[in-house]
């Protein structure tokens, strides 16, 4: 441990920390460009200048180990000199076009700016360009403008030592330095968008996000990516009702500061919403109907075949696109109160999605892995929902061997299983059908009765991911009206047999989760290790907004005490 | 305002346009020379890491195949276990790895401040519109003769310097230029 004085103020440090960490613990934010906390040490853009007691000359900040005693100016007359100083050199080549830029509201270069540069500029002549490299394509995933870019290297580093794929590279020097890729080569890894995270300006931009929204407009939501099994932390960003990105939320524990491609493009998805009213078969025609109505129907097709067929006869598909809460009050609802014995779930094995996190729990050689393209098998299996084996009743019914009397769908697109048409047809053959969907497939085609449900944006709850981590997620937009959530028609449907308070929230189910299931004794709702990190307001300077001062200072000294580099 | 040529966005999923930062193609694949293996191979020795060794592999490709083409720079980041953005980066750095092919004679007109005081900056041109009006770093029909021009090659002392591939020319001026193009003849 070292002590550092930085501005006066005392503070204790790992000896594995750095100056500019030391000076974060202290509470001051020195402005900085290339630094990352998970990225290696380059001293690149000289933005985080301090003066250091017993250094002759003015030090990058990022660059000096702390030593014990170290007494640290960081906001000195000299450091804040030089700071500005190269606040100026950076914008002599800045297009200083704020407000044509997508990066505007989130780029640390115009926060920098405001914080630590020059209120004029004392330069007027045109800015370097480069054409065919400003708005171009380097990648499916990423738009490139050279024009902006400030040479810190982070993007190039995320590909070299985070992807592991080394796409990028600088090409010439001097002023004449731009990042791309080897001749013939595209900027395209499973995380290629996570270099549009950590850019600090608007050289890289996602294709998809690009000119959508101005970022300042967008409204943020604690969420779970449900690509997979892993559950990386992510925000939902949102206007008017309207899904428009998902950013990875920092959490040292799962995703760190990354999520994959395939999962961050999945955010538009969320808006559709095909059904928008609860519909049902009457003969062979299909009308809209109310929920009073669709219920009723489900209930009477439930009792019936109870009375003559025995429970037996239903077949309850829950799903590990569900959320725990939602999973328990379907098996609560019929396995508990209506003694049905078939209320099972199938997960699909997606493609091999992999995050890179040398220290979270559960790594195979510094990655988390994920094989199930859903997010809460484990959650589903908690909550009592049984996994579909080869003997179960749904593998029987897929086989042709079990036709039920019900068949109640809690999520149409419950596994890849939910299109495939011999599925459907053999589905078809049962009694009663009823599904709760939100986009339309060969299930909600053959279904008695479709219930309109909220996607993930419009829903909370918790997932258990792959490393049995309870993470909860929160509503980003309140679903449009009439649509429920798959919680609300559950609360609904299960007060027709008097077993469920139609008041209850997520939190209200989280407490029987509590009582009812060992997994979750002890979890709180509430705490860092199931709500997650905070939303941060620009993925760029997530690193500033992850952990606040006391929070860094305990994470680094639990670092140093495990010998791990912080 | 950023402007220049705006590559639609569109273009993709295909390739980053070949602009002067591209690397050129040669056509074919390359390989080094039974010998030049060799060499490399005792180079690795030499070296703590073999991202240590690029800059002298990268050498033995320049002699090998004449010029750095894109074809050269996997072949090296395959010897190196590199990745190839990585050694295109290195090879952009330095200005003495040619990223098109020369002449047989890469002529290296010194400019900097003895010899501009010599009078290297006419012998340059002049020397270009000799050989029939090349431009800065064109090779000559008959691919002989590649002209461009120089930082300090540390031979002010006998300014205007020149450098024809690794050898040193001292004093060239416009009346002995006639004889220095001879000369290498
Ligand atoms: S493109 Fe962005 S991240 Fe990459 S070097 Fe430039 S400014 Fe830094
Ligand atoms: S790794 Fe899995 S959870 Fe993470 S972003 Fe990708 S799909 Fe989503
Ligand atoms: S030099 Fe320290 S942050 Fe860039
Ligand atoms: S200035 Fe020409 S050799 Fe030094």
């Amino acid at each position: 441990m070292a002590k550092v004085t930085v501005d006066g103020r005392e503070v204790v440090v790992p000896d594995n920390g750095n100056v500019l960490e030391a000076c974060r613990i202290a509470g001051v934010d020195v402005p900085h460009f290339c630094y990352h906390p998970r990225l290696s040490i380059v001293g690149q853009c000289r933005m985080c200048m301090v003066e250091i007691e017993g250094m002759p000359k003015i030090q990058a900040s990022c660059t000096v180990p702390v030593r014990d005693g170290m007494v640290v100016s960081a906001s000195s007359e000299k450091a804040l000199a030089a700071r500005n100083a190269t606040m100026e050199f950076l914008l002599i080549n800045h297009p200083l076009d704020c407000p044509i830029c997508d990066q505007a509201g989130e780029c640390k270069l115009q926060d920098n700016a405001f914080a630590a540069g020059l209120p004029v500029s004392r330069t007027s002549e045109p800015r370097r360009q480069y054409p065919g490299y400003d708005r171009t394509g380097i990648g499916p995933h990423v738009i490139a403008d050279m024009t902006r870019c400030i040479q810190c290297t982070r993007c190039i580093r995320f590909c070299a030592e985070i992807a592991g794929t080394g796409e990028l590279t600088f090409i010439e020097r001097g002023g004449h330095t731009i990042v791309w890729t080897h001749e013939g080569k595209v900027l395209d890894n499973e995380w290629s968008a996570c270099t549009a995270d950590v850019c600090p300006v608007g050289a890289l931009t996602t294709k998809d996000f690009r000119f959508r929204k101005r970022v300042w407009w967008l409204d943020k939501a604690r969420s779970v990516c449900t690509g997979c099994e892993i559950g990386c932390n992510i925000s939902i960003e949102h206007r008017d009702r309207q899904v428009f990105r998902f950013l990875p939320r920092p959490n040292p524990d799962v995703n760190d500061y990354w999520m994959c491609d395939y999962g961050r493009f999945r955010a538009e998805e969320l808006n559709a919403q095909d059904f928008t009213r609860p519909v049902v078969k009457d003969g062979g025609s299909t009308k809209e109907t109310n929920w009073g109505d669709a219920l009723e129907r489900i209930q009477k097709a439930v009792d019936e075949a109870i009375k003559a067929k025995g429970a037996a006869s239903i077949l309850v598909i829950g799903s590990a696109n569900l959320s725990t809460e939602e999973n328990y009050l379907l098996n609560s609802l019929f396995r508990t109160r209506l003694g049905v014995p078939n209320v099972e779930f199938v997960v699909d094995n997606g493609a091999l999605r992999r995050i890179k996190n040398p220290k979270a729990e559960g790594n195979q050689e510094g990655w988390l892995k994920g094989l199930e393209s859903a997010p809460n098998s484990r959650g589903a299996v908690a909550a009592g929902v049984t996994r579909a084996l080869s003997d179960s009743a749904l593998e029987k019914l897929s086989s042709g061997k079990f036709t039920p009397a019900v068949l109640y769908v809690a999520d149409a697109a419950f596994a890849k299983k939910a299109s495939d048409p011999a599925f459907v047809q053999a589905a078809r053959k049962a009694g009663f059908v009823a599904v709760h969907a939100r986009t339309k497939n060969a299930l909600t085609e053959v279904a008695d009765v479709v219930l309109p449900v909220a996607s993930l944006s419009g829903k909370e709850g918790t997932f258990v991911n792959s490393q049995r981590r309870i993470q909860a997620f929160s509503i980003a937009i309140v679903p449009p009206p009439v649509v429920r959530t798959d919680m609300e028609v559950l609360l609904h449907l299960g007060k027709r047999w008097g077993v469920f308070d139609t008041r209850w929230t997520a939190g209200d189910v989280f407490e029987l989760l509590k009582k009812e299931i060992p997994l979750y004794a002890d979890a709180e709702r509430e705490s860092r290790a199931v709500a997650g990190y905070p939303a941060v307001i620009s993925p760029a300077s997530a690193y500033d907004s992850i952990f606040s001062p006391e929070e860094a200072e305990a994470k680094l000294i639990a670092a140093a005490a495990e010998g791990r580099n912080g | 305002m950023s402007g220049g040529a705006n590559v639609p966005v569109d273009s993709l999923p295909g390739q980053p346009p070949v602009g002067e930062h591209g690397a050129l193609s040669c056509g074919k694949d390359v390989k080094f020379s039974e010998e030049a293996l060799a060499e490399f191979e005792k180079l690795l020795t030499r070296y703590p890491t073999k991202q240590a060794a690029l800059l002298p592999s990268l050498w033995i490709a320049q002699r090998e195949f004449g010029w750095i083409s894109r074809e050269a720079v996997d072949y090296v980041a395959g010897l190196l276990s590199l990745s190839p953005a990585f050694v295109w980066g290195v090879v952009t750095f330095y200005t003495m790895y040619n990223r098109a092919p020369v002449g047989k004679h890469l002529i290296q007109f010194c400019t900097s401040i003895s010899c501009h005081l010599n009078g290297a900056e006419e012998v340059y041109h002049e020397c270009r519109k000799k050989l029939g009006g090349l431009k800065p770093g064109e090779t000559t029909p008959d691919g002989k003769f590649t002209v461009i021009e120089v930082e300090c090659l540390a031979q002010c002392d006998k300014a205007p310097a020149v450098m024809v591939n690794g050898d040193d020319h001292a004093v060239i001026t416009k009346d002995n230029l006639d004889k220095f193009l001879e000369s290498l003849k």
